[in-house]
């Protein structure tokens, strides 16, 4: 629902920067306006010629650069657009409509964490811009920072109290981030307007939280009859599906969630751990490194790559990522053990004693906190 | 014409493949006299201990040549007071395929308060000939000497082995050499009625049992047998109880060839151990620098059932570890330098939602390779309300090793491998003395199975009974080499392994096609080399330590 409305509202700002520019009587403005009429016919190949042509004489119009971009954007030319996007916000650094057609292009790019950042600066200058909200909000949820969605959409739920994607978007952060209750008044309003796949995403997410597997996976199934393109709808359901134990099954659900959205976090990562499982680690490897790129820097991803690498017997370049990782985790017991078993096989006898002094350490502590830890002998 | 070649070619390879499979069948166990079934004390708390047992063994108790069983049963705890009273059997081979239950008569039918049985392992400690008891429980473990006459006396205090709260499985080993049996006792978690956590649902109002990340981990037992009936406990000195574990099943091998038997212990949700033994009575933890106490990513997984054997004929000792589903069983290939890789091959998709215990590493087909048994079942009897895919009762597996890739088989090898069964102990052992490995499963809250073995038989075989002078009586670490057919292979004598189990302490060297054993050799753990030529095939023969002889004994095979 969230790309819907992005999407419109990318075309609009398009429109709308179009038309904001007044013609002029020129050599140069005529090749702006033909530009500007392919465009809208669609004729995108011709438009992107023109544009070119323009902005070869006139390289300070802004206008003209975001509309290369747009078109650009609508071949699916990211990179392209995002140059666009990023030389026309040189010119009008201020233009909230630039800059959210440079998110856009990020977010289609798999650089969500890019999108996210310009996102946050248009709602700067617009604070009150409904479509660069709920598109942050979604950011938000790829990167997992259900956190900073509560507190994104909270201030608007009174006023859209009706608006079934922010009841979406904030129901979900709200389950994901364990606050099951508030989450589940999300959920009612969602449902007066009757059954929908949203609705039957949020009751499975709520069974998910909860730990219980089979309903999950049960509403999530439903969820994807009703609505199969639901963004994330495959990618929790295969989740709800692994922990049942058919991760056959799974696997076919987060391939069709990544048919949808390429950048999906959870499907790349899932469907790595299962490649890795079934003794596949090129194959995960690819699926981690997407999954990388959509999270740039998530300390379980940059484990599981260098765990195959270890895997493969590539110790040696297995031994900076993980340092690093103990050093940004330093909590994170598997990257020590990973790190420790490392240090032994490259003979690093020291290193290894020391890692697994941390790991034996960790491990006490987390013992520690269990609720058998007071039981006396 | 080309029909009736098919047709022809068809007929051809079900008549081959009808001569050469091997089967395992289901013992009717009533015709067998067996009637005794395991009492796990379910109750609505859901005590962790009721889900882990039971445990079993094969044993020559009366020196007959036929081998007994042994079963180790639920009983009176702080948490469960059976209404009809609980015992573990003692089931008596009569040597014509029925038993008959002995266990009061012998004095091992337990069921004394603090005594709620998990396994059992047996082994001669005082080197007098006669086979004597261990039992582990939830309480308070029981050695039962044998007195050679039928029946057994409780000497645990007098030597000093009681292990007090929770000890699952068992294993006797020399670990210094000196000739005498020691003894290894893994303990489970800090336990207690009154400590008992709620691990459920409290909507419904349901108790699981508690996944055992939640209590305290304890040091395992390491006794040292001073051979006047006392052990002393050398856990704390040895170095055995500076590691802190959840442990189950553990095997006794020599991981590095330096003739210092070394132990693997599986852990539950903490790291396994691989403790090798170092001389001079102390043992040093290698199990994560071995590669062997966490998975591939990291993680303590649910250890259950273990084993050790050289599968793929190298010279050197493989490990094996069974966990709870989801999580995959692992074989460990022995690299030569204390390190292991995992490579379970076709064991990881077919064990991916299973949760493994009793296992063993041996010969089923008697063609020279140790295949491998599996008996799995989930401890939680809820967990397909959770779970769908996860079935508490799952089949047993059996694969067969193909040059040291193991291949499952479990569809050709009977109808029992379509059966699901909640599995815990597991011993291997020749009770009907054919010459083929038979199995025996004990399952949790019902009957056991027996599994005889049809068909193993079909391959020659060499049945040894070592009978140690100078090393310890269970001749635990002797290396056994043979040759037939020009092929040499080789096998360490380990002890224990497979879950809450010991096994038939025969070795059975199986020949294959080979009309005749070209060569024998023993290396004994004292360092004795006895090799002999000339001996019997197709049937049982006793080799003393230092005499350099096979005498055939009792129990030769029809083929």
């Amino acid at each position: 629902m969230a790309r819907f409305i992005v999407g419109l509202g990318l075309w609009l700002s398009a429109v709308i920067v179009l038309i904001a520019q007044p013609a002029k009587p020129s050599n140069t403005d005529l090749i702006f306006a033909r530009a500007v009429q392919f465009h809208q016919a669609g004729d995108l190949e011709n438009a992107i010629k023109e544009y070119q042509a323009f902005l070869a004489e006139r390289p300070d119009r802004s206008d003209a650069r975001s509309n290369l971009g747009a078109v650009l954007a609508r071949l699916g030319r990211y990179q392209g657009a995002i140059e666009q996007y990023n030389r026309a916000l040189l010119l009008d650094g201020n233009n909230p409509g630039i800059r959210f057609n440079l998110a856009v292009a990020y977010y289609k790019s798999a650089r969500v964490v890019s999108a996210s950042k310009e996102l946050e600066k248009v709602i700067a200058l617009q604070p009150e811009n409904p479509n660069a909200t709920l598109l942050l909000a979604d950011c938000y949820l790829q990167m997992g920072e259900y956190q900073k969605i509560i507190a994104l959409l909270s201030p608007y739920e009174a006023r859209y109290s009706d608006n079934k994607a922010l009841a979406y978007l904030l129901g979900t952060a709200l389950l994901r981030d364990k606050q099951v209750e508030k989450g589940q008044q999300q959920i009612e309003k969602i449902m007066r307007g009757g059954d929908s796949a949203e609705v039957r995403m949020l009751l499975g997410t709520t069974h998910l939280m909860s730990a219980d597997y089979a309903k999950a996976a049960q509403e999530f199934a439903v969820a994807a009859q009703l609505n199969p393109k639901l963004p994330t709808v495959h990618s929790y359901y295969g989740r709800a599906l692994s922990l049942t134990g058919n991760t056959d099954q799974a696997k076919e659900e987060f391939r069709l969630e990544l048919e949808n959205n390429p950048n999906d976090f959870d499907a790349n990562l899932q469907i790595g751990v299962i490649l890795k499982q079934d003794q596949n680690p090129d194959e995960a490897l690819k699926y981690f490194q997407r999954a990388l790129l959509v999270r740039p820097g998530e300390p379980n991803v940059r484990f599981y790559i260098e765990s195959v690498r270890v895997g493969q017997g590539k110790v040696a370049e297995a031994l900076p990522e993980l340092e690093r990782l103990v050093k940004d985790a330093p909590d994170f017991v598997e990257a020590h053990v990973m790190l420790a078993t490392v240090y032994y096989r490259l003979k690093r006898k020291a290193d290894g004693d020391r890692e697994q002094s941390i790991v034996n350490k960790l491990n006490a502590e987390r013992q520690a906190k269990q609720p058998g830890a007071q039981e006396k002998p | 014409m080309k029909l009736l070649s098919l047709v022809i070619i068809t007929i051809i390879s079900i008549a081959v493949s009808g001569q050469t499979r091997v089967t395992y069948e289901e013992v009717a166990l009533q015709a067998s006299g067996i009637s005794w079934v395991h009492d796990n004390g379910r109750s609505d708390t859901r005590h962790l201990p009721e889900t882990c047992g039971g445990g079993g063994l094969f044993f020559d108790y009366n020196n007959d040549g036929w081998i007994d069983i042994y079963f180790v049963n639920g009983g009176p705890s702080d948490f469960y007071l059976p209404k009809t009273p609980s015992k573990n059997a003692l089931y008596r081979n009569n040597g014509d395929g029925t038993f008959t239950d002995v266990a009061d008569k012998a004095g091992v039918a337990c069921g004394q308060m603090g005594q709620f049985g998990m396994g059992a392992a047996a082994a001669d400690f005082d080197g007098d000939g006669w086979q004597d008891l261990y039992v582990t429980n939830y309480g308070q473990n029981v050695l039962f000497r044998n007195k050679g006459d039928g029946t057994f006396a409780d000497v645990t205090e007098q030597a000093g082995v009681g292990a007090p709260n929770w000890t699952t499985c068992a294993t006797w080993f020399d670990y210094d050499n000196d000739g005498k049996l020691d003894l290894f006792a893994s303990s489970f978690v800090q336990y207690s009625a009154k400590g008992s956590i709620f691990c459920g649902d409290n909507r419904m109002g349901k108790r699981y049992y508690c996944i055992p990340r939640v209590f305290k981990p304890r040091p395992s037992f390491l006794f040292h047998n001073e051979g006047n009936g006392k052990f002393t406990d050398v856990s704390k000195s040895s170095g055995i109880a500076n590691s802190l574990g959840k442990s189950f099943g553990a095997v006794a091998t020599d991981i590095n060839n330096d003739g210092l038997m070394d132990l693997f212990v599986a852990n539950d949700t903490v790291a396994n151990f691989l403790f090798v033994n170092k001389g001079g009575g102390k043992f040093e933890e290698i199990g994560l620098p071995a590669g062997v106490a966490y998975s591939d990513s990291g993680s303590p997984r649910s250890g259950m059932g273990v084993d050790a054997a050289d599968f793929d004929g190298d010279g050197w000792q493989d490990l094996f570890v069974a966990n709870i589903d989801q999580e995959l069983f692992s074989l460990y290939r022995n690299e030569k330098d204390l390190t292991f890789s995992d490579q379970p091959g076709e064991i990881a998709q077919a064990t991916r939602l299973l949760s493994g215990w009793g296992l063993k590493f041996f010969d089923y087909d008697n063609d020279g390779d140790v295949d491998l048994f599996l008996a799995n079942g989930h401890p939680d009897d809820m967990v397909e309300t959770q779970v769908s895919k996860v079935k508490y009762a799952e089949p047993l597996l059996l694969f067969e090793n193909n040059n040291g890739k193991f291949k499952n088989i479990s569809a050709q090898s009977g109808d029992v491998f379509a059966k699901d069964f909640p599995a815990r102990g597991m011993s291997v052992g020749d009770y009907d003395n054919d010459g083929d490995l038979d199995l025996l499963v004990i399952n949790n809250g019902a009957a056991p199975l027996l599994l005889k073995n049809n068909g193993g038989n079909k391959n020659n075989w060499v049945g040894l009974q070592l009978v140690a002078t100078k090393s310890n009586p269970g001749a635990v670490g002797a290396i056994i080499t043979w040759t037939a057919n020009s092929v040499k292979r080789q096998r360490l004598k380990t002890s224990g392994g497979s879950f809450l189990a010991s096994h038939d302490p025969r070795e059975i060297l199986g020949l294959g096609p080979a009309s005749k054993l070209d060569s024998l050799e023993i290396k004994w753990p004292s360092g004795k080399v006895d090799k002999l030529t000339n001996v019997p095939i197709n049937s049982y023969v006793k080799i003393v330590e230092g005499e350099g002889t096979a005498k055939s004994v009792a129990g030769t095979a029809k083929k």
